[in-house]
């Protein structure tokens, strides 16, 4: 045994040169990689930078026409080449509000429902039929949206809306109008069916990362379900659950097809939500083909990198409730 | 540590009421029968030891005993646990409240994501309203009684989080206490801890005997005969041998507990 050893040991330095050999092939192997992850880093870098640099270098023209007014004018006229933003992003915003006001409570209790409640057989199905959901095409939301929701909400449920909070102040403003089908408000909901996969399913993944013995000592002093959830998951999973939500907002903020499909393309500001309006992406989506002048194609561009702001400033808030959970969590 | 020497002889045991009693008692998980018509008595006011091999079952039967196991589908135990003379297997048991008078503690410490003040009131607060004041005699009493207050008694709204592995397994100790359990069930309580927090630890459960009656599954036999009165072996889901701890480890009667402690095997 100790001669084996004793062997093994004396073997490689008496190959002294094949080992040192190898050696400087591995060393070589590891500067290779090195080189090659740190091109792909740097690449993300350059990309994000290009992005930013031809956004803002073709949106110049706009900019130096209309300057900040471009913020606020609700005008969109392209034989007189006026244009202003503000429509799209209230739309952007409005529709995206809307989208999570639906799904976040929606997603939370799906996630709920599938990691505390449900029973064992439902799990498997209820958890697939929810990734279905976000395996869907946005267009084909866009078709459904525009061909079965819209027509139906037109029918059955926006009059009903309308009639409703007729006699309401604010309200009645809020839910005014003809009932289009199509619209601000349609497009929320359209966007809230494709987030909340996304929501359910990370919340999921977030709720189902809390340690089995800490909601047992939860148990084990008395808790109900109910307790447990409230007093132990939902804290415990705060973080990973404002970064769900924060993903799923940017996602309905630049999502397209769909939207395009159901929100009407008016570049007006509507006190009714049931009004049609347009989104930055709807915008840039059915227009880009027929922007002849500089200056609106300029427009256009201007309008993508305000929402590339939009979703940078989205990210930036989530990132900084992030971190103020995360020190909380830690102190 | 030296308690053992000290330790009065156990009372003779026709005179100890039994404060938890099981029955005859089968556990499954799903098809797998985990527990094999064991019966064992918890006496009131002593500490028992459960100790054997991985896999035969301590856990399992700690699980029954305040019904953790009824939190998952597929399981099932029949039999007899009786608390007090009454059955609490009984599906019509009042689950929140049976874990309200048989308290647990965990292998890991498991303290909640809030500040150690509301470790304990949490819990306290789920049964009983109390006002400000008698709310922080509450803590204190029940992070005294874990022997942790000195230690904490500057920072009660840091988080629980921000304590040391053996502060927090005391914290979770003094949250079981302030909900004034009459059983407490220690599953390992000492497995993740220094010797310096074991020992801390095991001071505490042995000066808890006074107030409480107490289970404790353990893989270490010195800490069984540290802390319990009481020794039951179990090995592959049977309860072989239940004597006083002294003869447990001195003459036990079965060849396999003898085995056992001796390091034959396990």
């Amino acid at each position: 045994m100790a001669e084996a050893a004793l062997s093994s040991v004396a073997k490689p330095a008496a190959q002294g040169d094949s080992r040192e050999k190898v050696l400087r092939r591995f060393e070589l192997g590891d500067q290779a990689f090195h080189v090659l992850t740190k091109t792909c880093a740097i690449a993300v870098l350059l990309l994000l930078g290009g992005v930013i640099f031809s956004l803002i270098h073709g949106s110049i023209p706009a900019l130096q026409k209309f300057g900040f007014g471009f913020l606020t004018s609700q005008a969109w006229n392209p034989v007189t080449e006026n244009f202003g933003a503000a429509p799209a992003i209230y739309g952007t915003l409005v529709t995206s509000i809307i989208a999570l006001a639906i799904a976040v409570p929606l997603g939370l209790g799906i996630a709920v429902f599938l990691t505390e409640l449900c029973p064992y057989t439902l799990r498997r199905p209820i958890g697939i039929a929810v990734e279905l959901l976000a395996g869907i095409p946005s267009i084909i939301y866009g078709i459904w949206g525009m061909f079965i929701l819209a027509p139906f909400l037109q029918e059955h449920v926006q009059p009903a809306i309308i009639a409703t909070f007729a006699n309401v102040p604010l309200l009645n403003q809020l839910f005014s109008g003809p009932p289009y089908g199509i619209g601000i408000a349609t497009a929320g909901l359209i966007l809230s069916i494709m987030i909340l996969p996304l929501i359910s399913s990370i919340s999921r993944d977030v709720f189902e990362t809390v340690p089995t013995v800490l909601k047992e000592s939860a148990f084990g002093i008395g808790c109900t379900r109910w307790e447990v959830i409230r007093n132990i998951v939902a804290p415990y999973t705060g973080v990973g659950l404002v970064g769900g939500i924060m993903l799923a907002l940017g996602r309905a903020l630049g999502e397209t097809m769909a939207v395009t499909f159901v929100i009407g393309n008016a570049h007006k500001i509507a006190p009714s939500i049931l009004g049609p309006g347009t989104t930055i992406s709807a915008t840039i989506a059915n227009e880009f083909t027929e922007a002849d002048g500089a200056i609106y194609t300029s427009s256009l561009i201007t309008l993508g990198l305000l929402l590339f702001i939009i979703t940078f400033i989205v990210l930036s808030i989530s990132r900084l409730l992030l971190m103020r959970i995360e020190s909380q969590g830690a102190r | 540590m030296t308690n053992v020497l000290t330790q009065e002889a156990p009372a003779s045991r026709d005179q100890l009421a039994q404060k938890m009693s099981v029955k005859n008692l089968d556990f499954f998980y799903g098809e797998t029968r985990a527990l094999k018509s064991v019966s064992v008595p918890l006496y009131a006011n002593q500490a028992t030891a459960f100790i054997g091999p991985s896999g035969c079952g301590k856990s399992t039967l700690l699980r029954v005993l305040n019904r953790m196991y009824s939190l998952y589908p597929r399981q099932r135990a029949e039999g007899e646990v009786l608390l007090d003379g009454e059955n609490i297997l009984n599906p019509k048991q009042d689950i929140n409240a049976l874990r309200a008078r048989v308290g647990m503690v965990f292998q890991k410490p498991t303290p909640f994501p809030m500040s150690i003040y509301d470790n304990i009131a949490f819990g306290v607060r789920l049964y009983e309203k109390l006002g400000k004041a008698d709310m922080d005699e509450r803590v204190e009493k029940a992070l005294r009684g874990a022997a942790i207050w000195d230690e904490v008694k500057d920072k009660l709204n840091a988080s629980g989080l921000s304590l040391s592995g053996g502060q927090q397994q005391r914290l979770c100790i003094a949250r079981t206490v302030a909900i004034q359990p009459e059983v407490i069930l220690f599953d390992e309580p000492c497995s993740a801890l220094d010797p310096i927090s074991t020992a801390k630890v095991e001071e505490l459960i042995d000066e808890m005997r006074r107030d409480y009656t107490i289970a404790i599954v353990t893989h270490n036999m010195q800490q069984a005969v540290r802390v319990s009165q009481y020794t039951a072996f179990m090995y592959l889901g049977e309860m072989v041998e239940f004597d006083d701890t002294d003869k447990i480890f001195t003459a036990p009667k079965e060849r396999r507990t003898q085995d056992y402690i001796t390091g034959r095997f396990g």
